[in-house]
């Protein structure tokens, strides 16, 4: 754990303790540093109990057969690995929903991360109404995914606006029924999930823009790079560490998708748009099994993990390195 | 002489419609295998200037010519000119060789045609060991020579540098500057080089052209530019120290001398006989190479010595002459104390005078002869 710098510069260290004498022992910015360390001791142990215990008993309660309605956590009975090897080879619904979190999660990205670069392209110019349409352009990523999963609810339904403009463009009948099959289920969760949160992309990626250093792009056009070149060649690798972060952030969302898609179809039609947190959320809610699901959390936990520092990986360097 | 390889032709930039004018009309041609330094202060448009002629800013209004033609319709990457900015400007994500090759590849130039270019480039400038690095791994000075080199490799007609050492530290400059000679003679490039440091204009330039607020005031041969500055202005900017310069009159009979005399203040200067300058307002400059020490009794001016400043080859002393400070270059075995009072000499012939009004040389010397 980090400590707050303690004074650097030698010379503050005989201020601290006039007494200390200073031949041998240990150099002065040790004594700071440790007055550092008691100074935020009580801090450092409280976050350390609000983040620790809650997990250390969810792992516990993951290799017990615990069930609200069985009494205390403590007297369930310690089932070792049974939940995770249950979840890892028979539960094919598990397997499912990580599939299922994973594509949905997959296209989003992708739709998310060409349609913030595009708007983000287009802001870097000059036009009308630029800064109205920035605000409306960053709205949807403000309200909450409730509310958002509640109006594309509305929109989908039969007679709905989305419906209603369907028919009046491609003529009458044809009507789609969004929630009843799995195919329409699964776009709507998809166009609701874009619409949210491709304000986030957009906003990183144009900041990401307006921070690419000028010359390099003066330097690409003067010899002789087309505005294409320049843009793939010598922004676009500009920006990785900025996407990169990008889609950790929007990954690390995305793979709890939970509330629009509980707003839309509670997961079906049958389970076609089950995701994870809504297959636990189901395990523990409809079917009292908290220590199984607990287990399937902590299987997400350490895939997640995996999956966000997989795509760190490019750029960790870059990112922990320290400029001079 | 055969046409120039880059002419700028009353060359105009204005900004916010009218309101900033960063280069005010300018006139300059640059011979084939020339290198022309532009000197000036900050913001006197000597970016501006370059970075029309590379085709990043359009010109208010003028023209520039490379080999006779216009260039100001062709687009930046077209042009066939380099530019090689300060803060070197590398893609720092790519290899050095891909830096190197970059001018090449967007252009769609054959594998081998790149490879070739590319290996001569880094061998000019010793890079062959470092192909493969990172840029955002190398020092300053390996940055700038990559910068130079991913402009070589596209084999500009004309190269521009603007302040291409100003951000290295002293050593590396140095080192840097003598890199840029030997380039300069190896390829015979054609160079427009932006500094506001006049030791490196004068040791890499042909010609110097001085610049202020978007004006050349003017262009001279490296040589000689010191001692024939034809402004009031670069008189003040180039030497170190610069020529001194007294703003003041002349006047026909002033008290205690015979003929005209120049007065600046309360000090008086009398002209020597057979000055052909009318009255009026003019500014003197004395160059302190060409003042000496010279005992009292004998010197038209006399003051005391108020600073002694050991250069290792000469001694720069400042001498107060009714309260005006004349700096004088004196050889290394001249040592005179501080306090002490001496008198100061000078060859009338060396005199320059500018026009009060002008600011301009007069092309004669005081006494009458074309200096
Ligand atoms: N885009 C712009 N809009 C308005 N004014 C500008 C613009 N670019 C430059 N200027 C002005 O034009 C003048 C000349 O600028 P320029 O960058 O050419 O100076 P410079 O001689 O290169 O200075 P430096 O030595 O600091 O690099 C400056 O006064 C600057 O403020
Ligand atoms: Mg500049």
């Amino acid at each position: 754990m980090a400590s707050p710098p303690g004074p650097t510069h030698p010379a503050d260290a005989p201020g601290l303790s006039p007494a200390a004498p200073h031949g041998g022992g240990k150099p002065p910015r040790a004594k700071g540093g440790n007055i550092g360390l008691a100074l935020t001791l009580p801090g450092q142990i409280v976050s350390i109990l609000v983040l620790v215990i809650p997990l250390l008993v969810a792992l516990y309660m993951s290799f017990t057969d615990w069930s609200p309605t069985r009494g205390s956590l403590f007297d369930a009975e310690f089932v070792g690995f049974e939940n995770y090897s249950e979840l890892l080879i028979w539960d094919t619904r598990f397997l499912y929903a990580v599939l299922r979190t994973l594509c949905i999660s997959a296209v989003c990205l992708a739709l998310e991360f060409a349609f913030g670069l595009s708007l983000a392209v287009l802001f870097m110019r000059r036009f009308r109404g630029k800064s109205l349409l920035f605000s409306a352009f960053l709205t949807p990523m403000m309200i909450l995914p409730v509310v958002v999963g509640y109006i594309f609810w509305m929109l989908f339904q039969s007679s709905g606006p989305v419906n209603q403009i369907l028919e009046f463009v491609l003529g009458p009948d044809v009507a789609l029924e969004w929630f009843r099959s799995a195919p329409l289920a699964v776009t709507a969760v998809i166009i609701t999930e874009v619409w949210h949160w491709t304000p986030l992309f957009f906003l990183i990626l144009l900041s990401g823009l307006n921070s690419v250093p000028e010359n390099p792009v003066r330097a690409a056009v003067i010899l002789g790079a087309n505005p294409r070149q320049v843009f793939w060649r010598v922004v676009m690798p500009t920006l990785k560490p900025v996407i990169i972060v990008a889609f950790v952030i929007r990954t690390m969302e995305i793979i709890k998708l939970f509330d629009e898609v509980f707003m839309l179809t509670r997961g079906g039609p049958g389970s076609a748009t089950e995701t994870i947190s809504l297959y636990i959320y189901k395990l523990a809610f409809n079917d009292f099994q908290l220590a199984y699901g607990a287990a399937a959390a902590f299987l997400v936990l350490l895939g997640a993990l995996g999956l966000i520092h997989l795509l760190l990986l490019p750029v960790r360097n870059q990112l922990l390195e320290v400029k001079r | 002489m055969s046409i120039p390889k880059l002419e700028l032709v009353s060359l105009v930039k204005e900004y916010n419609d009218g309101a900033v004018v960063a280069v005010d009309g300018i006139d300059l041609s640059v011979a084939p295998g020339e290198t022309i330094a532009l000197l000036g202060p900050s913001g006197c448009g000597k970016s501006t200037t370059l970075n029309m002629v590379v085709g990043l800013e359009e010109p208010t209004s003028g023209d520039i010519h490379i080999d006779g033609l216009s260039i100001v319709n062709i687009p930046p990457g077209k042009r066939n000119v380099g530019l090689v900015f300060q803060d070197y400007a590398v893609f720092p994500s790519m290899t050095v060789r891909q830096n190197l090759a970059f001018g090449l590849v967007v252009r769609k130039k054959g594998r081998e045609e790149i490879a070739r270019a590319v290996d001569e480039v880094a061998e000019l400038l010793g890079m062959v060991g470092r192909l493969d690095v990172r840029a955002r791994d190398l020092g300053g000075s390996e940055m700038q020579r990559v910068a130079i080199g991913r402009t070589l490799v596209t084999k500009p007609a004309v190269l521009l540098l603007d302040e291409p050492l100003s951000n290295l530290e002293a050593a590396a400059r140095l080192a840097m500057r003598r890199e840029l000679r030997r380039l300069q003679s190896e390829i015979g490039l054609t160079i427009i080089y932006v500094t506001h440091d006049q030791i490196e204009a004068l040791s890499l330039a042909d010609r110097i052209a001085v610049m202020h607020a978007g004006k050349i005031l003017q262009v001279e041969k490296t040589s000689l530019i010191c001692e024939r500055p034809d402004h009031v202005y670069v008189a003040g900017f180039l030497g170190s120290p610069p020529m001194n310069l007294l703003a003041g009159e002349i006047r026909p009979g002033v008290a205690g001398a015979a003929g005209p005399a120049f007065t600046h203040g309360p000090l008086t200067l009398a002209l020597p006989a057979g000055c052909a300058l009318e009255k009026g307002s003019y500014t003197l400059g004395l160059r302190p190479e060409s003042l000496r020490l010279a005992p009292e009794s004998e010197a038209p001016l006399a003051g005391t010595v108020s600073l002694v400043e050991f250069r290792g080859g000469d001694v720069v002393v400042t001498v107060d002459v009714a309260s005006v400070k004349l700096d004088v270059i004196l050889p290394a075995t001249e040592r005179p104390a501080m306090g002490q009072s001496v008198g100061v000499d000078f060859d009338p012939e060396s005199l320059v005078f500018f026009g009060g009004d002008t600011s301009r040389r007069l092309d004669a010397s005081p006494m009458g002869r074309p200096l």
